[in-house]
């Protein structure tokens, strides 16, 4: 675990802290990863109230599943910024994407249950704030495709070089069967979801005000099954998760009471498809416990 | 001829007399390639809609109101979707048609956003488009029926084809020319220059920009008071119009 070079009287104590919670933070994830039989682990963590950083394979590139939504969201605000859209424009919602395998056209297997109030306005319109609301919250697929076809995937790829994030690639919406196929697919590391959210979380992901109104989307999520889950339950989190089959992900900016918040990517990957499991919530536990300790908690 | 619409029709205008931010994205008189080749004038006189109430109060036709061939989203030039609008004066006679299949289906017809009048700089118009005309509809639902799958769809292109030989229907398909989640129909590249406007050579803006307004011709709309029809008519062609669909 890394500590800034400002140091302080009790620095020497500090360093000692440092070290005791990386051990037993590194023994503990080695543990979930055995426990859970998990094939591939990468984690990225930053906390602003200790400037502590700490990760485990945090390079290693994954299948992005749903957490590239964060880097849709940010284009959408990056043209917000820019004054080349508005956030209350019309979308059209209609469920005709092309794929980018072989630009044949196809359509999303959506119903009421899986779309709810997007599939409601099939043929009309919604404007762009609530498909990015929608996109992030319930985790909408067609709200995502949607917004890709607003901006654009250059564009998108343009917002994560602009503001230095390696580490993301999005290459296209999501259910693009064809593509995937072709293995053409959207990737992300644990340490480029952690500075996109670090850049979210201290208000430079273009401006404190578009970074706010990403915060106040992101903490309205509905998924809370990842990092929320292995938090005390005052504890407010501003994530995005992303599960497909052997991957299960959740990137998130956790708020504590009287501390500043810290910032987490729990990236897994499992042998054979999993239902339902605990090991992203594990993970967020130990880091909180973990940070608890070391405050003395 | 009256100053006001409120007095009178609709404005119409001559496209070449608008601003010039405007005049770009319309494009009047200027010739654009099909998709198979074909060379079309783009229309030059257009209905103006000063507002959003305006197009909402508008009716072309007993059951389609104006605003319902204006549905856009952000795909067109946001110049364009702000008032005061302008649409081709051909939106007239794709209303008519269009009334003839609500009539034939006895159920509202909704046009799809995007499925009306799209200016050249709508991002859908890659090449002439009979929307760009305001002769094109795209129809997502009849009734209740939201049009998405091959059965649906091609009953109703039959039962249109039936209707008349004046629509070209688009096929059910996934290709490009088809359509698999909507009903496209089009009266091709119509342009038409209403009576009360006069035509004249002068393609470029003029100091006295030309326009005129339409006659109130059709007086049930625009709340004529109804006068008896003559017996010799049989009493079903003056009966009221039965309302809006929305």
């Amino acid at each position: 675990m890394a500590k800034s070079p400002a140091q302080t009287p009790d620095a020497v104590d500090v360093r000692q802290s440092v070290a005791k919670a990386e051990q037993s933070l590194y023994a503990s994830v080695l543990a979930i990863r055995g426990r859970h039989e998990i094939e591939r682990l990468g984690i990225a963590f930053y906390d602003a109230e200790t400037t502590l950083q700490w990760s485990y394979n945090a390079d290693l590139a994954f299948h992005a599943a749903s957490t590239m939504k964060l880097a849709v969201l940010l284009a959408v605000f990056r043209q917000y910024t820019r004054g080349e859209l508005t956030l209350d424009e019309p979308v059209h919602v209609r469920n005709k994407f092309v794929s980018i395998y072989d630009r044949k056209p196809y359509m999303l297997d959506i119903n009421r249950d899986t779309e709810g109030e997007i599939y409601d306005h099939l043929g009309r319109t919604m404007s762009v704030k609530q498909l990015a609301y929608y996109m992030i919250t319930c985790s909408s697929n067609f709200a995502t495709n949607l917004l890709v076809d607003v901006v654009g995937v250059p564009v998108i790829q343009t917002a994560l070089d602009e503001l230095k994030i390696d580490g993301i690639r999005v290459l296209r919406g999501v259910e693009d069967h064809g593509a995937f196929e072709a293995g053409l697919n959207n990737e992300v590391t644990a340490n480029g979801l952690l500075k996109l959210l670090r850049l979210v979380a201290e208000g430079k992901a273009y401006g404190e005000e578009a970074s706010a109104q990403m915060r106040e989307i992101l903490l309205d999520q509905r998924h809370k099954s990842g990092i929320p889950a292995g938090l005390p339950q005052a504890a407010r989190v501003a994530h995005k998760t992303g599960n497909i089959s052997t991957v299960h992900h959740d990137a998130g900016i956790v708020y504590l009471e009287g501390r500043k918040p810290y910032v987490l990517v729990i990236l897994t990957q499992f042998s054979s498809e999993t239902g339902r499991t605990t090991a992203v919530a594990d993970v967020s536990r130990d880091i909180y416990e973990c940070l608890a300790g070391m405050n003395g908690g | 001829m009256a100053e006001t619409e409120t007095e009178s029709g609709l404005k119409i205008v001559d496209a070449f007399d608008l601003e010039p931010d405007l005049r770009a994205l319309l494009r009047p008189g200027e010739l654009v390639e099909g998709i198979g080749g074909q060379y079309h004038h783009l229309p030059r006189y257009f209905y103006e809609i000063p507002s959003h109430e305006a197009a909402r109060q508008i009716r072309v036709t007993p059951h389609f109101g104006l605003n319902e061939f204006l549905l856009v989203d952000l795909k067109e030039a946001a110049r364009i979707r702000a008032f005061p609008r302008y649409v081709p004066c051909a939106i007239r006679i794709l209303a008519f048609y269009l009334e003839r299949l609500r009539e034939a289906t006895g159920a509202p017809v909704h046009l799809a956003v995007n499925g009306g009048y799209r200016s050249p700089a709508h991002k859908l118009s890659v090449a002439a488009t009979p929307h760009m005309w305001a002769t094109a509809a795209d129809v997502y639902k009849i009734g209740t029926v939201v049009l998405r799958e091959r059965a649906s769809i091609e009953t109703y292109n039959r039962l249109i084809e039936d209707l008349t030989d004046d629509l070209y229907v688009m096929p059910y398909g996934h290709e490009i020319g088809k359509a698999d989640d909507h009903i496209h129909v089009d009266l091709g590249y119509v342009s038409i220059v209403p009576r009360e406007i006069s035509e004249d050579r002068l393609e470029g803006p003029q100091p006295r920009p030309r326009f005129a307004y339409e006659e109130r011709r059709r007086g049930d709309r625009r709340g004529w008071p109804r006068e008896p029809l003559p017996e010799v008519l049989p009493a079903a062609a003056h009966g009221s119009p039965s309302g809006h669909d929305k």
